[in-house]
């Protein structure tokens, strides 16, 4: 695996232990780990090729650390980013609020990334109905007023993971299909001239 | 300071150990020359790869110095008593944030509990305005008030323009290190010197500038005098819970050095000039790990990098799965490089379950690609020269037995070799096979290394028997030594082994240490 294409950036989105890591975990590696939570420290880069028709395309994932002390950061992580998956966790209502954080800050600053509202631990609702603390409506509500996909997922039992990626590739591929011109897509990692950021922002 | 307490019940003497002249004298013609710093055994053919630190004194020095400019605060039994007043009044009050869950933490534990107070080494740092910000165990909220108590004592005796260092009671020593805008507090029941419970004060200390920067933190606390740090430090205790795990048991810490991946010079070789040509405008330093031990490190021509911030590059990873997910880039201030700003670093596992783990340190944020793409330049290189291969032979034995000394009597020991700023030490013998042993037996180098460095009478050399244990320690200009033998053994049998140890080392040394450090 030497030089390694990336059609599309998407970035991680959401506040601390809403389970961002376990969702890119269940995706590409199809697991869930147990044992204690591992907070993520800065992001983590991996890149996964998806089958969309008859075509490959491969995304490049960032999932980033919801912590605090990356904020001043972030904006290196969802530059150029095609998609946002904004996290938040069903049975916390505090991560809801960040995720509105988050859907406001790429409104402002990346007005060409689609942002993906994704509501986490689905597993846990379903085991105990209470725990619920963001209405699915409201949720609902509020992704069609940004514009936005609206999922709810279990990284634990896997459901509707791969739906949601699915998406997001499948998205890329119309749009990408609609916008792009004689240019090939993707960025040659191995490629030394060509810098990705250079290239991001020749998309945007 | 108080030399009594560190001396339990073994009879030991000290002063100077007759053998270092003979020693010196044979070794004009033997092959362990090594009195002289840069010709011991381990010593680096060019240059060092690390930042010339006199280790110890360096990293205590400034913590002395302030101390030195004032009085010597020796009235404990007055300063209890200050402390039980202060109880009572409950100076400052508890500001709780809801935002921070610390429900998370595993470590919950009720604090007015006997359990509690019987750790054996408590670690709180705190704000110049007397905020909870880190305990080791139980909670910080639970703690507000003690931490409250703690600093109304600090600025208490600032105010009459003394500094307090310790308070000694109850078989109980308190500890203060005050790091504008950081006040941290240790309260051990260990043997260990004032001097000692500093030093890990102030690893404490960089490893919260490591992940902030200490222009962050003054900025953070100009602007808010009673900021709650812990917003910003959410989800980093366990890196200082594991740094403190790390001092009570690593050598590397109690040294100021680091150890070495067992390997032939011939592949060390290849695989740093593969490091050294995977290279890129930003990046600063390269630095192959094989779990805790460094396999190379390769480093920008004239930048040097500080024990101290390797070994927290070392805590950052070691105590984090988050970097096997795929290719890790996180801020990250080297303190003893610069407390300014961040570096950028490229963390990545060589393969999924391999111990070996790539670290690229650039001074770009947006270097992301780059370091990437240096890691497949390296991965490239690697395998063409074949080199893979014999690195993850290497990483079947990444230790050594001690029997391959051929001493006997000898079980352990502890050899930094000063100028390269490396050590090499043999995995632990059955008899130290426990992790309380394997502590003890830290306890014991601790010790000695106290009784080397003390900062007013410091010996070279030192022999101490108890019933358990024989150890002997020796510092020369090149290098250190804490050996440790079976109780049966003599002083004569020591001092001779000595000897036989620096040779041996000698023999090792292009596998055990890094003989030839590269930059680019
Ligand atoms: N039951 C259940 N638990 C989950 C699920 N997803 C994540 N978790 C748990 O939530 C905790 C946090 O998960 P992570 O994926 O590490 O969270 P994160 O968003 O990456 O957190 P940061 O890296 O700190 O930003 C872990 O203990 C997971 O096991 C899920 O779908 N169901
Ligand atoms: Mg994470």
């Amino acid at each position: 695996m030497s030089a390694m294409r990336v059609d599309a950036k998407v970035v991680m989105l959401g506040k601390e232990s809403v389970g961002k890591t376990s969702l890119v975990e269940r995706y590409v590696h199809h697991r869930f780990l147990v044992g204690p939570y591992q907070n993520t420290i800065g992001a983590a880069f991996v890149a996964k090729p998806i089958q969309v028709g008859e075509k490959v395309i491969t995304l490049g994932i960032w999932d980033t650390a919801g912590s605090e002390r990356y904020e001043a950061m972030s904006r290196i992580y969802y530059r150029g980013a095609r998609a946002a998956i904004v996290c938040y966790d069903l049975t916390d209502s505090s991560s809801f609020q960040r995720a509105r954080f988050w859907v406001k800050e790429l409104q402002n600053c990346e007005e060409h990334c689609k942002i993906y509202l994704c509501g986490t631990k689905n597993d846990l609702i379903e085991g105990d109905r209470s725990l619920r603390q963001i209405d699915y409506h409201d949720a609902q509500d509020f992704a069609e007023e940004i514009g936005a996909q609206h999922f709810e997922t279990s990284s634990k039992t896997g459901n509707n993971v791969d739906e949601l990626f699915q998406k997001v590739a499948e998205d890329y591929n119309n749009t990408a299909f609609q916008y792009m011109t004689a240019e090939e897509t993707g960025i040659d990692l191995g490629q030394k001239k060509d810098s990705y950021f250079y290239s991001c922002c020749h998309n945007n | 300071m108080d030399g009594q307490a560190l001396r339990p019940t073994a009879s030991w003497e000290n002063g100077t150990l007759a053998p270092v002249d003979r020693l010196r004298a044979e070794r004009a013609d033997s092959p362990t020359p090594g009195l002289v710093e840069g010709t011991e055994p381990g010593a680096g053919q060019k240059s060092a790869m690390f930042v010339h630190a006199q280790s110890f004194e360096d990293l205590t020095a400034e913590a002395e110095e302030e101390a030195r400019r004032d009085d010597e605060l020796d009235k404990s039994g007055e300063c209890a008593e200050e402390l039980k007043v202060l109880v009572g009044e409950k100076t400052i009050e508890e500001q709780r944030n809801n935002s921070i869950s610390s429900e998370s933490r595993s470590k919950e534990e009720d604090v007015s509990s006997e359990a509690w107070r019987s750790h054996r080494k408590h670690v709180f740092v705190l704000s110049e305005a007397g905020k909870p910000i880190y305990t080791r165990y139980g909670t910080e909220e639970a703690l507000s008030s003690t931490m409250g108590v703690m600093m109304a004592l600090v600025s208490f005796v600032e105010a009459e323009k003394n500094i307090i260092r310790s308070i000694h009671a109850d078989g109980c020593k308190v500890v203060f290190l005050t790091k504008s805008p950081l006040v941290l507090v240790g309260v051990s029941r260990t043997c260990q010197s004032d001097k000692e419970l500093l030093r890990e004060l102030q690893y404490i200390y960089y490893q919260i500038v490591s992940l902030l920067t200490l222009t962050q933190l003054n900025h953070i606390f100009q602007h808010k005098q009673n900021y709650d740090l812990r917003r910003l430090l959410a989800g980093s205790e366990y890196l200082t819970d594991n740094l403190l795990h790390r001092l009570d048991r690593d050598p590397g810490l109690l040294l100021s050095a680091v150890t070495c991946l067992p390997l032939a010079s011939s592949a060390r070789d290849v695989v740093s000039s593969s490091l050294q040509a995977a290279k890129a405008k930003n990046l600063v330093f390269s630095i192959l790990l094989a779990g805790d031990r460094l396999v190379t490190l390769v480093r920008k021509k004239d930048q040097f990098l500080h024990h101290i911030d390797l070994h927290l590059v070392f805590n950052l990873v070691g105590s984090s799965s988050s970097f096997r997910e795929g290719e890790g880039w996180t801020p990250i201030c080297l303190p003893k490089f610069n407390t300014a700003g961040f570096f950028h670093a490229h963390i990545s596992y060589l393969e999924p379950a391999s111990e070996l783990c790539l670290i690229l340190v650039s001074t770009d944020r947006e270097d992301f690609f780059n370091m990437s793409d240096c890691k497949q330049r390296f991965l490239e290189r690697l395998s063409k020269r074949s080199a893979y291969q014999a690195l993850k032979e290497a990483l079947k034995c990444p230790t050594y037995s001690v029997a391959q000394v051929g001493i006997p009597e000898l079980r352990h020991f502890l050899y930094k070799s000063k100028s390269s700023g490396l050590y090499t030490s043999p995995e632990f013998p059955e008899v130290y096979h426990s992790d309380e042993e394997q502590e003890r037996l830290m306890g014991l180098y601790q010790d000695l290394h106290s009784c080397l460095h003390h900062p007013t009478r410091p010996l070279r050399s030192f022999y101490r028997c108890s019933e358990t244990e024989n150890l002997l320690a020796w510092v020369t200009s090149g290098f250190e030594l804490y050996l440790c033998f079976s109780p049966l053994g003599t002083k004569a049998l020591a001092v001779s082994a000595v000897n036989k140890l620096l040779k041996w080392i000698r023999k090792e040394e292009d596998r055990l240490f890094i003989l030839s450090p590269l930059t680019y």
